[in-house]
């Protein structure tokens, strides 16, 4: 059937998100799950540049500006379904134009070096 | 747990032997969201267009029975629906704030605890496709309508479909179903799209072609208010209408009176398929002749008119036509060029091109299409095109 991807009806438009791309997976930490856990702390530098630091990891990051923008989709009614599935509800959220992309290898806080010599 | 403060920042930035001189004031601490796990929020990546028309307020739909791939559809556009992986984890995360936009915002606060929504490490690609429009002739064809006198008209509408219905069962956008509508001549009766069968509206073409000879009309100049009162008695006004439509092009003069244009192509072809649909195939030269008899005085017929309709076969001793419509053939590409090739084995491009122009995505051309599907030879100094595989 057909299952419409309505506009999530907020004040003033759709919301703007960001996404982070990370390398890896995400574990939790403590056996509780996720939720509610903290990931890290998310600095710029004075340049811009996106710093995250995850446990005992730095990792250095770049703005990237989406040339192909995502749409995020969130389920309606908590199913399990994909959007294709005939009895998902779908509503468009937010947008993502912008993307913190964290391509290096984490640098463990142990040895980080100052940049400066 | 409780969330961070700025002293634990600013340990962290100390271990990290971060200079936070080099760090604009502004600090995000991310920890997930309590719905973050659960996969309810997925991404889908958004071809040209696509996010203009949501920041315009408008929705998209995605379409597809169970045994059909999904498509994604816009106002006007259809577009494949795949899902693609990455090794990376995507974490979305709500009012995350730029570099740039920190900066412009002075007033911002120094810590912004940031939700992560959800994370995922695939996402929904489109692709742009040609609308799924072969069902809905098909379905229009489920019970074609025969006339006011017919008996199975009267009260089931199982195989009858409201605009609703196509918009919910045919995979393409609404404004290309309403186009491919007007293009088959369909039209509403009682709130369900109906086509005209065909011998029915042969039968309606021929009252209005007839009379057209009684009142040696000018073919450019066919009245409507005296067609329906000369034939209104034979048929329902709105059939006489919509004969008028189909095959005519109508306009108002000066006084306000409402003329059609016939249009001669169309109607040479609709009684040529009135002819052929008769016999596996036909002699051809008898065929021509028999087919300019048949159509109205002042029109003339010509092959040229037959395209994707008839396919005339030079090989044979006497040359012979037949029957062959392109909306019956698969609308898949390769399912298509298969089923051309096991019709006939090697094609010219002036003979094949009339059955895979639809193929076409925007700016496809037909060269490109049998490139992809076809292999080319030269055949007596012409090139021809056959299967790329061999067809059983």
């Amino acid at each position: 059937k057909a299952i419409s991807l309505a506009r999530s009806s907020g004040a003033g438009g759709l919301a703007q998100w960001v996404l982070l791309e990370l390398q890896g997976e995400v574990e939790p930490r403590q056996s509780g799950g996720l939720a509610g856990s903290l990931l890290g702390d998310l600095h710029y530098t004075q340049e811009g540049v996106p710093v995250l630091i995850v446990g005992h990891h730095i990792l250095y990051g770049k703005v990237v500006q989406l040339e192909k923008p995502f749409a995020v989709l969130v389920k309606q009614g908590g199913s399990k379904a994909e959007p294709t599935e005939p009895h998902a509800r779908y509503t468009v959220t937010a947008l993502i134009k912008t993307k913190l992309l964290f391509k290096t290898r984490p640098k463990p806080i142990i040895t980080n070096v100052p940049k400066k010599v | 747990g409780a969330m961070r403060s700025r002293a634990e920042v600013d340990a962290t930035l100390q271990t990290a032997k971060l200079n936070p001189a080099e760090l604009l004031p502004a600090v995000h601490c991310l920890s997930f969201g309590p719905q973050a796990g659960t996969g309810e929020c997925c991404l889908m990546q958004l071809e040209p267009g696509l996010c203009a028309e949501l920041e315009a307020g408008r929705s998209l739909v995605i379409r597809g029975e169970k045994d059909e791939q999904a498509v994604l559809c816009s106002k006007d556009k259809t577009y494949d629906m795949k899902i693609a992986d990455t090794s990376n984890m995507l974490l979305l995360i709500p009012g995350c704030k730029t570099p740039e936009q920190l900066n412009a915002d002075q007033a911002s606060c120094n810590i912004i605890h940031s939700q992560i929504a959800g994370f995922s490490n695939s996402y929904w690609e489109l692709r742009r496709c040609r609308p799924k429009l072969k069902k809905l002739r098909k379905l229009l064809m489920e019970d074609p309508y025969e006339g006011p006198d017919s008996q199975n008209d009267q009260t089931s509408t199982f195989s009858k479909y409201t605009t609703e219905d196509l918009l919910s069962l045919i995979q393409a956008s609404e404004e290309q179903i309403m186009h491919q509508l007007q293009v088959i001549d369909a039209f509403k009766i009682g709130g369900y799209w109906r086509v005209l069968e065909f011998d029915y509206e042969m039968k309606l073409l021929n009252h209005v072609t007839q009379l057209i000879d009684s009142e040696s009309w000018s073919l450019s100049k066919v009245p409507l208010r005296t067609c329906l009162e000369e034939l209104g008695c034979l048929e329902p006004t709105e059939m006489i209408e919509r004969i008028l439509l189909s095959y005519g092009r109508k306009y108002i003069d000066d006084a306000g009176a409402i003329y059609f244009e016939m249009h001669e192509d169309k109607i040479c072809r609709a009684i040529a398929q009135m002819l052929l649909q008769n016999a596996v195939k036909f002699n051809l030269s008898e065929f021509q002749e028999v087919w300019q008899q048949s159509v109205p005085e002042g029109m003339t017929t010509r092959l040229d008119q037959l395209k994707g309709l008839a396919l005339v076969d030079r090989t044979s001793r006497p040359e012979t036509i037949f029957l062959l419509k392109v909306e019956d053939l698969p609308e898949d590409n390769q399912e298509r060029f298969n089923s051309l090739f096991s019709i006939r084995e090697k094609w010219t491009e002036e003979d094949i091109t009339p059955y895979i122009q639809d193929l076409c995505a925007e700016k496809q051309t037909v060269g490109v299409l049998l490139t992809k599907y076809a292999r080319s030879s030269m055949q007596n100094g012409v090139k021809v095109y056959n299967s790329r595989r061999p067809i059983s």
